[in-house]
């Protein structure tokens, strides 16, 4: 477990590529993160590790092989790790996941790749977080059923609380209309997707303005956290 | 060590130390009878008359041989001869106890109640080397005699007159004293084994180069001055170190041994010889196979061991001509990969030369930099990567079985890599990419690499057919329970028509057709992924979307 509280735009890079660390480091800043950037593989310390949300490590490196300080860093902490391979070897990628890794990229990549696979990765630990809910002005409680839209609350029906909280629980993942249907709607009801869309639309009104619920092609419906008002 | 010589040598190892046992058994039974015949000559030489003349003159008497001296000495007084009691206690009746050797025991006439002692007549060896006395006649020794003198000497110690098959009689009293000046002193093992009551003790020793054997006989009568009789053989002396031979004994001949010993030797390395013969054909061939890489047929004659070994060597040789061709065909693989990757890649290289330099046009002459250009050439960038990919895997799943290194697969982390890949491309051709996957993780036995560009491909294919303003989802579901999964790729791009469907999934990935850029097909990546999934015992599904598109399914078992 992390002895500290961790910074979580915080982001160490451990790439020897001077023109490939350059433009992730770029790239990184100019999505808003903190970044620091190692070019040789040395092992993580204790001391290091509290203050970084997340770290990106190239395989092949010159001084400790990427492997080996993955699981050295392993042994004492669960930050989320990113993986670059140059090589698109399965063997390689199983090993980095067996030791722990979260996820990899295969070079080549696009920078913006990147930059969406480290914020889907430091988003993850807030979902898993329980209790009251907040997705920009929208605060749900699970516990009371209370829905406060931007402080004022709001007046659902149960389909409709049981929605938005279906879509609040991951911010911005598609959720498919089947599942929805499934898990959300009456089951004595012979619900379909069309009394699903009805309970959207009445959902959305009471909502207000802002599309906060999205409506996704070929899927189904996403709560976008961003969305304005 | 060649095979002749080491058979040869076995033979003679194994050969010599029965030889020698068989002349050690020999002798031994011959020495034993021997020395039961002297014992034998001498009681019955004492039984017939000898008795007397012994007792009559008792200082010089010596056996038959010496002209009878003295006939009327008196036996000497009792008192003389009666031993002690408890010093030497009469032969015992028990014909248990009597002295060891084969063919020998207690006459019958010396039982309680047994016959009067016979007369010897001839005797002789039975094949199974026991003396039997005959009744009858006096004794001879047996033709071929027991008491031949060995080849190359007279019998020494034995002067003048008596025939050397006769040994010298000594006779003792009962006291073990003889009144004989010449007879040889009695030593304390005679003394000793007589006291405890034995028929006969032996003696061996040497005296001045000869041999001397010493038989003591108890005599059926228990008193006189011939209670105990000596009988004394003095041989020159024999060959030296031939077994334990005794005194007089003959070695069997030759032809007995040697002959077979020989016979068996020569029948060895006879029937040795074709079996060299074979073995150095086939050690030639394997040679001259091994010259060639093992392309020449070893042949196999027979159905012993030598073809077993050859049938070896052929299986092995073939072993290695697969594996030759094995690594032949993956170098070839390997060759073609690489010239395919050079041709293929060039061809997008060059364009995205010509989108940079027209770029670099435009930055010199100050103009804003067109946005078209860009796209274009990022897009050459992104379609290069994913061929080279293609290729690698086309180069997997072409070199026969490939070798799938089978893990567990986190399918919505594989589908948000493949999204979060395409997604700049999707957003610069202004097609929204979206991907939906299941909150709990969906889990698959696979190659997570072989897998990744299947759906890769598949994701790809949507966008790059897809029309601006185009829509492609991926959908990731557990069905049945989260016992299958499916994972869908929807588009509402121009599809795929029927009678294609097919044919772009069955084609090979040889031939240039399949890796040529036609804007309207789906070229490669479609039909690894086909590929892919029959590997992996999936399913892909290709069928018009119900949204004017293209929808591509892949179904399969989920990792329990």
């Amino acid at each position: 477990m992390p002895k500290a509280t961790r910074t979580a735009d915080h982001i160490l890079l451990i790439e020897d590529d001077r023109q490939l660390g350059a433009q992730v480091v770029a790239h990184l800043r100019e999505a808003g993160f903190e970044v620091s950037w190692w070019t040789e593989g040395k092992l993580l310390d204790e001391d290091t590790v509290p203050d970084l949300g997340l770290l990106i490590l190239d395989l092949m490196l010159p001084g400790t092989y990427g492997m080996d300080i993955l699981k050295r860093l392993r042994a004492f902490s669960d930050i989320p790790v990113l993986i670059l391979s140059a090589r698109n070897d399965t063997f390689d990628k199983v090993r980095a996941l067996k030791l722990g890794a979260d996820d990899y990229m295969t070079k080549p990549f696009w920078p913006e790749e990147l930059v969406e696979r480290v914020r889907a990765r430091l988003r993850r630990p807030r979902l898993q977080r329980e209790g009251v809910m907040a997705v920009g002005p929208l605060h749900i409680d699970p516990e009371t059923r209370e829905v406060r839209m931007a402080g004022q609350p709001l007046e659902l029906t149960r389909v409709e609380f049981d929605l938005l909280i279906a879509l609040a629980r991951r911010p911005g993942a598609a959720v498919t209309r089947q599942w929805l249907v499934e898990h959300v709607l009456d089951p004595e009801r012979e619900g379909t997707e069309r009394t699903l869309d009805v309970h959207v639309s009445r959902l959305r009104r009471k909502l207000g303005p802002g599309k906060y619920i999205e409506t996704v092609w070929g899927i189904g419906y996403r709560l976008n956290p961003d969305a304005e008002s | 060590m060649k095979l002749r010589l080491r058979l040869g040598l076995v033979t003679l190892a194994v050969a010599l130390p029965l030889v020698a046992a068989f002349l050690w058994v020999h002798f031994y039974a011959q020495e034993r009878a021997s020395v039961d015949v002297i014992a034998s000559f001498t009681l019955s030489q004492m039984q017939a008359g000898e008795r007397e003349h012994c007792e009559a003159t008792p200082e010089r008497w010596m056996g038959r041989r010496r002209p009878p001296e003295g006939l009327g000495r008196r036996p000497p007084p009792r008192e003389d001869f009666d031993a002690p009691p408890g010093d030497l206690p009469p032969p015992p009746d028990d014909p248990d106890i009597a002295g060891p050797g084969p063919g020998r025991g207690v006459p019958p006439w010396e039982r309680p109640g047994g016959p009067p002692p016979p007369r010897w007549r001839l005797g002789g060896l039975r094949p199974g080397g026991r003396f039997e006395p005959r009744l009858g006649g006096p004794f001879e020794p047996p033709p071929g005699g027991f008491f031949d003198p060995p080849p190359g000497g007279p019998r020494g110690g034995l002067p003048g007159g008596p025939p050397p098959r006769a040994p010298e009689l000594y006779a003792y009293d009962a006291a073990l004293v003889s009144r004989n000046p010449e007879a040889p002193p009695l030593d304390d093992a005679l003394r000793a084994a007589m006291q405890e009551g034995r028929q006969m003790a032996l003696r061996r020793f040497e005296e001045g180069g000869h041999r001397v054997q010493d038989i003591l006989l108890r005599m059926p009568w228990k008193d006189g001055p011939c209670a105990f009789v000596l009988a004394r053989r003095v041989d020159p002396p024999g060959p030296p170190g031939f077994g334990r031979g005794g005194p007089g004994l003959s070695a069997p001949p030759l032809r007995i041994w040697l002959v077979p010993t020989g016979v068996v030797l020569m029948a060895m390395l006879i029937a040795l010889g074709p079996v060299v013969q074979r073995l150095r054909r086939l050690g030639a061939e394997v040679r001259a196979a091994a010259r060639v890489d093992y392309r020449h047929a070893i042949t196999v004659e027979g159905h012993d061991e030598i073809a077993d070994l050859a049938r070896a060597f052929a299986d092995a040789g073939q072993e290695i001509r697969a594996q030759i061709a094995a690594r032949e065909q993956r170098e070839q693989a390997l060759r073609s990969f690489l010239e395919n990757t050079t041709h293929d890649v060039m061809i997008p290289l060059t364009v995205l030369k010509g989108h940079l330099a027209s770029l670099d046009k435009q930055a010199a002459r100050g103009e804003p930099v067109a946005s078209a250009t860009v796209t274009a050439a990022m897009q050459e960038a992104h379609y290069m990567a994913s061929l080279i990919h293609n290729l690698a895997a086309a180069a997997r799943l072409e070199a026969g079985a490939p070798e799938l290194a089978m893990a567990p697969v986190a399918l919505g982390d594989l589908v948000g890599r493949a999204v979060s890949r395409h997604l700049p491309i999707a957003r610069q051709k202004q097609v929204s990419l979206e991907a939906a996957v299941p909150e709990e993780p969906v889990r698959v036995q696979g190659d997570v690499t072989l897998i990744e560009q299947a759906v890769s491909n598949v994701i790809y294919n949507a966008i790059r057919y897809n029309n601006p303003g185009g829509h492609v989802a991926v959908i990731l579901e557990a069905l049945e329970h989260g016992t299958r999964f499916r994972l869908r790729v929807l588009d509402d791009g121009p599809g795929i028509p029927e009678n294609e469907r097919a044919r772009l999934i069955e084609r090979r990935f040889r031939g240039n057709q399949a890796r040529t850029r036609d804007p309207g097909g789906h070229g490669l990546g479609l039909n690894i992924a086909y590929h892919v999934t029959q590997l992996h015992g999936f399913e892909l599904v290709l069928a018009p979307s119900d949204f004017g598109g293209l929808q591509v399914d892949f179904l399969g078992p989920m990792q329990g």
